[in-house]
């Protein structure tokens, strides 16, 4: 009787250790994901029902930051601007980190590993170094580009970063210089996965470069522009290093961004409960976008 | 070891005691809490963002002549912090209750950040009974004052004063002593139009840059952002007189368009000579022109800013950082004292002007030998104390409000509109202030 009964139990005792040990295996991340997810995305909209400036207790002022931000010129422009910087990354970006990719990956090209680093080298450099070379060189008075222009067309009296026009295309071919290489190097890796025999049967069949990057080279990098395509996005809509390195958000607020207009109010005015209002619109504008894309680009879907 | 859910559930307890007991450890260590200090060794904690004011009060902790006779004897321990972060850790210090300094120094354009939701009130210590017995005889304290109370003290007059180039002055024909801007633009327009060569600049980069450019002739000129209520008063016809003169001064080329006043293209502006005279504070000759263009020594001079024809004075202000003390610590009164013994008595004054030129808020000093008598160098031995001296007794009173982060948002894109000529500056103040009460409906 007692063997069967401590049988029993250490049966048992197995069995529920079998039971609870996945999930103690996969808590970490639950832990976590609680921790430093869950608990600051609802602190952050409970915050955003709130007026507080940092020090004593937030008052709840229900949905009034939302109605104030939808009211708030300053909100609209950034959203503008942010959705230009995010077209512009999809329809140039993306493009142009595609078209070098496929001129890297020709065959017989010399000095492959050179171009290579040379492309990727923007990505690594300091964002502050990087503002400073393009402050110099779109500089209205002595800038550098402005002297090639009055060089080379004798007109260069452009203010680059003083027109709001202006300025805007500055922080975008600023996103094009940072960011192609970066994308370039993802390209560049898709499409040396791409087994070479499909070239060749299209080659044999007749296609010519053009018709083989079309029917074999695209579709072959679905994957990988979709990935590309849904990071780009995610990650222009929060755009914040480039505009407020290199011009403040000016002219005026003709260049900022959502998470600049985010971090304005947070930061620099202590409006912290408005602040948070605006990064739960941002979130749910870039959680909505990002569902949208990947269902577009079809990540994640089995051929 | 055996896994099951009790002893999951214990391991997870014993972590959260743990996290709490560090937690309550880590506030126990907190040394700025507790009652105050009233003599000894005090280890004062400052913040700020100028290495300058870390030397002179480190050096100051040991100067007998400052700090002799008092009840505290001092060290101080200094943290650099960009100046927008001295504001928001100090808020996020008191929030989180971890140790906070003694002593914070306060960038006047940021000083604002502090002056809504009773943040000043809450963190700093009342500085008034310091100030009072001082009268007006102890300038810019008003920029940090708060419902009648002062809650930091100015390290730098920061007067402006016009710098030129007296050797391309000689060379352009331009005489040194034109008395009213509307003049001096006249002949810095012929000037741009012979040599293209400007006799000032204003800023078109970002809002802070350009604003603070406006501010400057405007409490020149007579007129304000601001009254001592923290109401905007930036609607006025002196405000409208000034945007208009310095429109035209870019138009006509008397004025160079700059964006940033200490970058690189301004540094190629003074290194090439296009640029031969500013309107700056005393501190540009330091972080400007010396900084810049050192083998200019001996060309340039100063002398008092050229009136309006329709009012104001010889002098303005831009720029200036003070220190507050925070109240209620371990070191507060010690703070107060250190403090005191810094920037209200004649030797502390002395002091900081032979440390890092910064100029004395005691009027007062201005007229003793000790300043004086001092000659700068790269001004060509000029005694600089002549020019000073004129300039803070003339020197406007300026007021800030709460509101300044959002007004210098909302007017920097049309004051830069107007001075490109595309709005008048009616219409650009007019938009900007609009835009200003949408965002600030209360004040």
């Amino acid at each position: 009787m007692s063997a069967t009964t401590t049988t029993t139990r250490t049966g048992r005792r197995s069995s529920g250790q079998r039971q609870w040990a996945p999930y103690a295996f996969i808590s970490p991340f639950f832990l976590l994901f609680t921790v430093f997810m869950l608990v600051p995305i609802g602190a952050g909209f409970y915050l955003s029902l709130t007026e507080w400036a940092g020090l004593g207790t937030p008052d709840f002022i229900g949905f009034d930051n939302y109605a104030r931000l939808f009211q708030d010129p300053s909100f609209g422009t950034s959203l503008l601007n942010t959705a230009f910087y995010t077209v512009f990354a999809l329809a140039v970006v993306l493009p142009a980190s595609l078209l070098i990719a496929q001129a890297l990956n020709a065959r017989g090209l010399k000095l492959r590993d050179f171009f290579r680093l040379v492309y990727f080298m923007p990505v690594v450099l300091s964002p502050i170094i990087i503002a400073l070379i393009f402050g110099l060189i779109f500089d209205g008075e002595y800038g550098l580009f402005n002297a090639v222009l009055e060089a080379l067309f004798g007109f260069g009296g452009i203010s680059w970063l003083t027109d709001p026009l202006w300025a805007r295309i500055v922080v975008v071919v600023l996103v094009l210089w940072r960011w192609t290489g970066f994308l370039t190097m993802f390209f560049l890796a898709g499409l040396q996965n791409i087994p070479r025999e499909l070239h060749e049967a299209a080659e044999v069949d007749g296609a010519g470069p053009v018709r083989r990057f079309f029917s074999v080279t695209l579709p072959q990098l679905g994957p990988v522009t979709a990935f590309i395509a849904v990071t780009m996005l995610v990650n222009t809509a929060q755009i914040f290093e480039e505009p407020f390195l290199l011009t403040q958000g000016g002219p005026g607020e003709s260049t900022m961004s959502v998470s600049m207009f985010i971090y304005r109010a947070g930061f620099q005015r202590f409006e912290l409960g408005y602040a948070a209002a605006a990064g739960v619109v941002m979130f749910l504008i870039v959680f909505a976008l990002g569902r949208l894309s990947i269902s577009a680009f079809g990540v994640g879907r089995t051929r | 070891m055996e896994l099951n859910r009790r002893h999951l559930l214990r391991l997870m307890g014993a972590a959260g005691a743990g996290a709490s007991g560090l937690g309550a450890l880590a506030a126990c260590s907190s040394p700025t809490q507790g009652p105050p200090l009233e003599s000894g060794h005090a280890a004062l904690s400052l913040w700020t963002h100028d290495p300058g004011y870390a030397t002179f009060f480190t050096d100051a902790a040991s100067d007998e002549a400052l700090v002799g006779g008092s009840n505290w004897t001092y060290s101080v321990e200094v943290t650099s912090l960009a100046p927008p972060d001295v504001i928001a850790r100090l808020v996020s210090q008191a929030v989180a209750q971890r140790p906070l300094p003694d002593l914070a120094g306060l960038e006047i354009g940021q000083f604002p950040r502090m002056m809504g939701s009773d943040i000043a009130e809450n963190l700093l210590h009342d500085l008034t009974p310091l100030t009072e017995p001082f009268g007006d005889r102890l300038l810019k304290t008003q920029p940090y004052t708060i419902d009648g109370k002062v809650y930091a003290l100015e390290s730098d007059n920061s007067v402006s004063v016009m710098y030129y180039r007296a050797d391309l002055f000689e060379e352009l024909g331009i005489p040194e002593d034109v008395e009213t801007w509307e003049e001096l633009l006249d002949i810095g327009a012929q000037v741009a139009a012979d040599t293209g060569q400007a006799i000032g600049m204003v800023s078109d980069g970002d809002n802070t840059a350009i604003v603070q450019g406006f501010t400057q002739m405007l409490l020149q000129r007579g007129g304000g952002l601001y009254d001592a209520d923290g109401n905007l008063t930036l609607l006025s016809d002196e405000a409208v007189e000034v945007l208009e003169l310095m429109a035209e001064g870019v138009s006509t080329g008397a004025f160079l368009s700059l964006a940033d006043p200490y970058g690189s293209a301004t540094a190629a502006a003074l290194k090439g000579g296009g640029l031969t005279a500013t309107v700056m504070p005393n501190w540009y000759k330091v972080y400007g022109l010396e900084a810049n263009v050192p083998d200019q020594a001996g060309l340039w001079r100063a002398r008092n800013i050229p009136r309006f024809a329709g009012g104001g004075s010889v002098s303005s202000t831009m720029g200036g950082t003070a220190f507050g003390v925070v109240k209620d610590q371990v070191l507060t009164d010690a703070a107060l004292d250190f403090l005191e013994r810094c920037y209200l008595t004649p030797e502390g004054q002395l002091a900081r002007y032979h440390a890092g030129a910064y100029l004395p808020t005691l009027a007062d000093l201005y007229e003793t030998p000790e300043f004086q008598n001092i000659t700068d160098p790269y001004l060509g031995d000029q005694r600089i104390f002549e020019v000073y001296s004129v300039a803070a007794e003339e020197l406007p009173v300026y007021y800030q409000g709460a509101g300044l982060v959002v007004l210098r948002d909302t007017i920097g894109g049309p004051i830069l509109r107007a001075l490109k000529g595309e709005i008048g500056a009616e219409e650009a103040l007019t938009e900007g202030v609009s835009a200003y009460e949408r965002q600030v409906p209360e004040q």
